[in-house]
């Protein structure tokens, strides 16, 4: 069983009389446990890949199954439930709510995820235990980050999915993050999904997806992928 | 192409746009409303009391009546313009219970008429009546009918000529106890001074053909008692004149060499309920306008600040192509000034439609004052103070952009960022720690957006002050009604008594000795409480000195609380008003002296009551015991059949006082409608246009929450939840802020009525449960947008 699979899936967009193929017939399966990278340049379909792989979006045909369970007939409130438990969200921009503090934001998932691990522990894990009465707008783009992170395996979700972790971040805080995120997520046993157009990131990616114009071009697993140490930065 | 923009950008934010247009149009409508209620009803009463010769003030003598020489001796006062003699009679009509007043003014330039219908008054007519047009059409009387009024054996028969409206009439009331005029029952009739001459003088006739003895006295004789007679029908002398009433007194009191009682226009029903008219509509436009132009202004403060908020990156883009600061703010201020206009023109309609319905023939005001012209005026300010109010939106408008455009345009591009969240007080607390996080957030999220908050909170205020004013008002109205009609007003037949017999030059005493025996075995005959009422000077004031026999429990008094009392034979009772006037209570000494009389009495002050007129009262027992000398002049019985004595001027039932309320009520539950009509449409749109921003200021948040897996619901209820803490706290301040505005307006308003604020458990049941429906479903109506939260574009875009 796959950590995801997608048949023959599409999305299409229409805007007025305009049609955008976002995603063209994609067939595709990964593996659970497994760092994987989507790479693909901007407007390649990557980032609606990992919508639809959330549940934020669903697909216009085909199928999509997530440890085997087909998500793309789900209700809205079947999705809610999905998102809560299954998958864990890292996003470009933290998204963090700025009237939360740190240890709210994080232990926010209590109030949804049927199986969540301590908030607590989750911060001391970022190394953010000192800040968890801050609020986000106290904390740099890192830190706001790494609360991102830690609210996002709070759930003790299947599958990490990040859309672009260090895109907002320079180089050093983004190397960090990506440290923290990729040990955390591999002790945790968790399956990674990383959507970026930093070719530095797929070097180390158990498998490498290479999206263009809405079709996977490229999937191969990668034999030696390196560590975040053994990146050129 | 910037009209363009402005289109479009007025349809992007159609709900503020709509919301604000209805606010502004709500405050102007009830500002233009109330202004032309008032200025309406004083123009067009100064008219007719132009037209008509309205006397600044009427001189009675109400024993001896005034002869033409007196009339004269007023007019060749220094400071008198002109006067007249004038005569009002009460009589029956058509053999009907109905009451018409038989009215002469000697000088139709004074307190004469306006003729609507007919022929132009002749005064040398001896059959013609001028009817009073109400009257007539409740009545179905018409030009060239005959009509025939009675008065004891004096019968009076005319032709309807013309029909007429007259300044002295405006408010036609029988006397105190009627609160609304009722035409089908109660009008008037002018005659002319010849005809009243012709009746004295077929009554005199049979008079001596039923005793020809009486010739012997001889024909001088005959025609000075004529005169007499004539005269005592003259009980008054309206005077126009530039005098202070204490100048007139002064010198018609030399001038006629009697003290006489002097009535200032101001004391009169028709100009002083008119006044009290015009004053309470100057009180509504002080309050209820005012509420929702605060309220407007305050949430278009709100709105417009979110609306450049949202616009800030076009306002920088524009800025960075550029544009002028100054062609951005006039095109921003646009968004405001086209909000402004519409309101405007929605608010006059508003206005015009609240004037109309009020201001007509058939209207409230028309049940209660006859005015001939109901032409629609408002105040010259009140076009300045609406160009004033636009004038301000355009100014909230262009400040919230002035301050999206400050600093550079690079400044200008960057998106707009809310306040940062600051650590409450509370938060160091146990208690807050414990809070849920959805507590926690929507607690943080009042804070961080104060204004929205207090605006939320001052809309439901605004909501539940109306409703809580306007129901309240009706209970008020239900216990007054109650206390004094139900329960005070114990009788079913007022029999009024007429106490001419009372009076005599040669035996004062003795008449009024032998008057009271008949009245008194007549209270005994219809098992009947009595009271003599006459009126006295207080200070330089005129009020109503009343005396009762209570042993029937048919008339009981209410003490200050309206509760039932028992009047002690210690002193005299004063009402409240009163008491407030002279500034006087339980236990302080006052004068009086009643007119016509040259005895002063000082009486204790025992209590307290609530009256419907401005009243001492005392018990027969005080009175005798005070020395002071009464004439019984009123009989309170559950006798239906009281007809055939002689000393029966005529009756009221308690039920025709009650009929007269239907009206009244008819128009104040009207009133009620409308105020938590008013309320419903200001919660929501506050509620919906405040809801609508709360939900764009936290569509972020809500979309992560989405993400994170939050369902729909859930979110829902956050957004409801903060909007119900926020009625809440509306509605615990609300509560008693509506009930002390609604003792003001009664105060106010009703301040001749001696109401006591009264607000019933309901009225209280259905603020609290009203308010709270219309939260809930604006709360409802706003939360279902979450379902159409994009995840994807919310979480893209940059904060």
């Amino acid at each position: 069983m796959y950590a995801v699979e997608f048949k023959d899936v599409s999305r299409v967009y229409v805007n007025g009389e305009h049609e955008q193929r976002a995603l063209d017939h994609v067939n595709l399966q990964l593996e659970q446990g497994k760092f994987i990278v989507i790479l693909g340049p901007s407007g390649a379909g990557k980032s609606t890949m990992l919508n639809l792989i959330g549940g934020l979006d669903s697909p216009t045909e085909g199928t999509i199954l997530i440890g085997g369970q087909d998500i793309s007939k789900l209700t809205n409130n079947e999705l809610a439930d999905y998102r809560a438990d299954t998958v864990g969200f890292v996003f470009q921009s933290y998204n963090l709510i700025p009237t939360l503090t740190v240890i709210e934001n994080v232990a926010l998932v209590k109030e949804i995820a049927h199986d969540p691990l301590s908030s607590h522990d989750m911060l001391k894990a970022v190394g953010l235990l000192d800040h968890k009465h801050a609020f986000p707008s106290e904390l740099s783009g890192g830190e706001q980050q790494r609360v991102s992170i830690a609210r996002a395996l709070a759930k003790n979700p299947k599958i990490l999915l990040c859309d672009e972790p260090t895109g907002a971040l320079d180089s050093e805080t983004g190397v960090m993050v990506l440290k923290l995120l990729l040990s955390m997520a591999r002790e945790m046993g968790k399956t990674i999904i990383v959507v970026t157009h930093n070719q530095n990131i797929a070097k180390m990616g158990d498998v490498v997806v290479r999206v263009k114009n809405g079709k996977v071009v490229y999937c191969e697993e990668q034999q030696n992928p390196l560590s975040v140490e053994e990146v050129d930065w | 192409m910037m009209l363009k923009k402005l289109l479009r950008t007025l349809l992007r934010y159609k709900a503020q746009f709509i919301s604000m247009a209805i606010m502004t149009a709500l405050g102007i409508g009830v500002f233009l409303g109330f202004s032309m209620e008032w200025r309406t009803l004083e123009v067009n009463t100064q008219k007719i009391y132009d037209q008509t010769g309205f006397a600044d003030f009427r001189i009675y003598d109400t024993e001896n009546g005034f002869s033409a020489e007196d009339a004269a001796r007023i007019a060749a006062l220094n400071g008198v313009q002109d006067v007249t003699r004038f005569a009002s009679v009460n009589m029956s009509a058509q053999n009907t219970s109905d009451v018409v007043a038989l009215t002469v003014s000697e000088n139709m330039a004074v307190s004469g008429i306006l003729l609507m219908e007919g022929e132009k008054y002749d005064p040398e007519s001896e059959d013609g009546m001028w009817l009073s047009d109400s009257y007539a059409k409740e009545n179905g009387i018409k030009l060239g009918d005959t009509l025939t009024l009675t008065y004891k054996e004096f019968t009076v028969t005319g032709t309807v000529k013309g029909l007429i409206k007259s300044s002295e009439y405006l408010i036609c009331l029988i006397d105190d106890t009627q609160l609304m005029p009722d035409y089908s029952s109660c009008g008037y009739v002018y005659v002319s001074g010849a005809m009243l001459e012709r009746l004295v003088d077929e009554e005199s006739q049979k008079l001596l053909d039923a005793n020809p003895l009486y010739r012997l006295a001889g024909q001088s004789r005959i025609e000075a008692e004529k005169t007499k007679y004539l005269n005592r029908l003259f009980m008054q002398i309206n005077v126009k004149s530039t005098l202070t009433k204490a100048e007139l007194i002064e010198k018609a009191d030399a001038a006629l060499g009697r003290t006489c009682l002097v009535v200032s226009k101001e004391e009169t029903v028709s100009y002083a309920e008119v006044q009290g008219e015009i004053e309470e509509g100057k009180t509504m436009v002080s309050i209820l306008p005012v509420l929702f132009l605060a309220i407007g202004v305050l949430t278009m403060v709100t709105t417009m600040h979110r609306i450049t908020a949202n616009e800030k990156t076009q306002i920088g883009t524009l800025k960075a192509l550029g544009f002028r600061d100054k062609r951005i703010l006039i095109h921003y201020s646009c968004f405001a000034l086209v909000i402004g206009l519409l309101g405007t023109l929605l608010g006059a309609g508003i206005g015009y439609l609240i004037a109309w319905y009020i201001m007509r023939p058939d209207g409230a005001m028309g049940t209660y004052i006859d005015m001939p012209y109901w032409t629609l005026t408002a105040p010259w300010y009140t076009w300045l103070v609406i160009a004033l109010i636009d004038l301000m939106l355009v100014f909230i408008g262009f400040m919230s952009v002035k301050k999206m455009l400050r600093g550079t345009a690079a400044d200008a591009l960057r998106p707009y960022t809310p306040n940062r969240v600051k650590h409450l007080a509370l938060e160091e607390t146990k208690a807050f720690k414990r809070l849920s996080f959805g507590t926690k957030w929507n607690l943080r999220d009042c804070f961080r957006h104060k204004s929205r908050s207090f605006m939320t909170l001052f809309g439901v205020l605004g909501c539940v002050i109306l409703i809580v004013g306007g129901l309240g008002m009706k209970d008020t109205m239900d216990v007054f009604v109650n206390k004094f009609y139900d329960e005070a007003i114990n009788y079913s037949v007022r029999v009024n008594l007429n106490a001419e017999s009372a009076v005599s030059e040669d035996d004062p005493d003795g008449a009024r000795e032998s008057y009271n025996q008949k009245a008194l075995a007549l209270a005994q005959k219809l098992k009947a409480d009595w009271s003599s009422q006459f009126s006295a000077q207080i200070g330089d004031q005129g009020y109503l000195i009343e005396i009762y026999d209570v042993t029937q429990d048919k008339v009981r008094f209410l003490d200050d609380d309206l509760e039932i009392m028992t009047l002690g034979d210690e002193g005299v009772y004063i009402c409240s008003r009163i008491a407030r006037d002279l500034d006087i209570g339980k236990g302080s000494e006052i004068s009086f002296s009643p007119y016509g009389s040259d005895k002063n009495y000082t009486v204790k002050v025992a209590g307290i009551t609530r009256e419907l007129s401005k009243s001492v009262v005392m018990t027969r027992a005080y009175a005798e015991k005070a020395g002071i000398n009464y004439t019984i002049n009123a009989l309170y019985t559950d006798e239906t059949d009281v007809a055939g004595d002689a000393i029966i001027q005529n009756t009221q039932t308690k039920q025709a006082i009650m009929d007269s309320f239907d009206t009244f009520m008819e128009l104040m539950n009207t009133m009620v409608a409308l105020l938590v009509l008013a309320a419903i449409v200001l919660g929501i749109v506050v509620l919906y246009n405040l809801g609508v921003m709360s939900y764009v200021e936290r569509y972020r948040e809500m979309a992560t929450l989405k993400v994170v897996g939050f369902r729909d619901k859930k979110i829902g209820r956050l957004l409801i939840t903060q909007n119900l803490w926020l009625s809440l706290i509306g509605i615990i301040l609300g509560i008693p802020a509506g009930a002390l505005v609604l003792d003001y307006l009664i105060k106010a308003l009703a301040g001749e009525y001696e109401m006591k604020l009264a607000i019933s458990p309901f009225t209280y049941i259905f603020s609290v449960a009203l308010t709270l429906g219309v939260s809930l479903i604006v709360g409802l109506m706003v939360a279902r947008k979450n379902k159409r939260i994009d995840m994807v574009a919310a979480l893209k875009t940059e904060e």
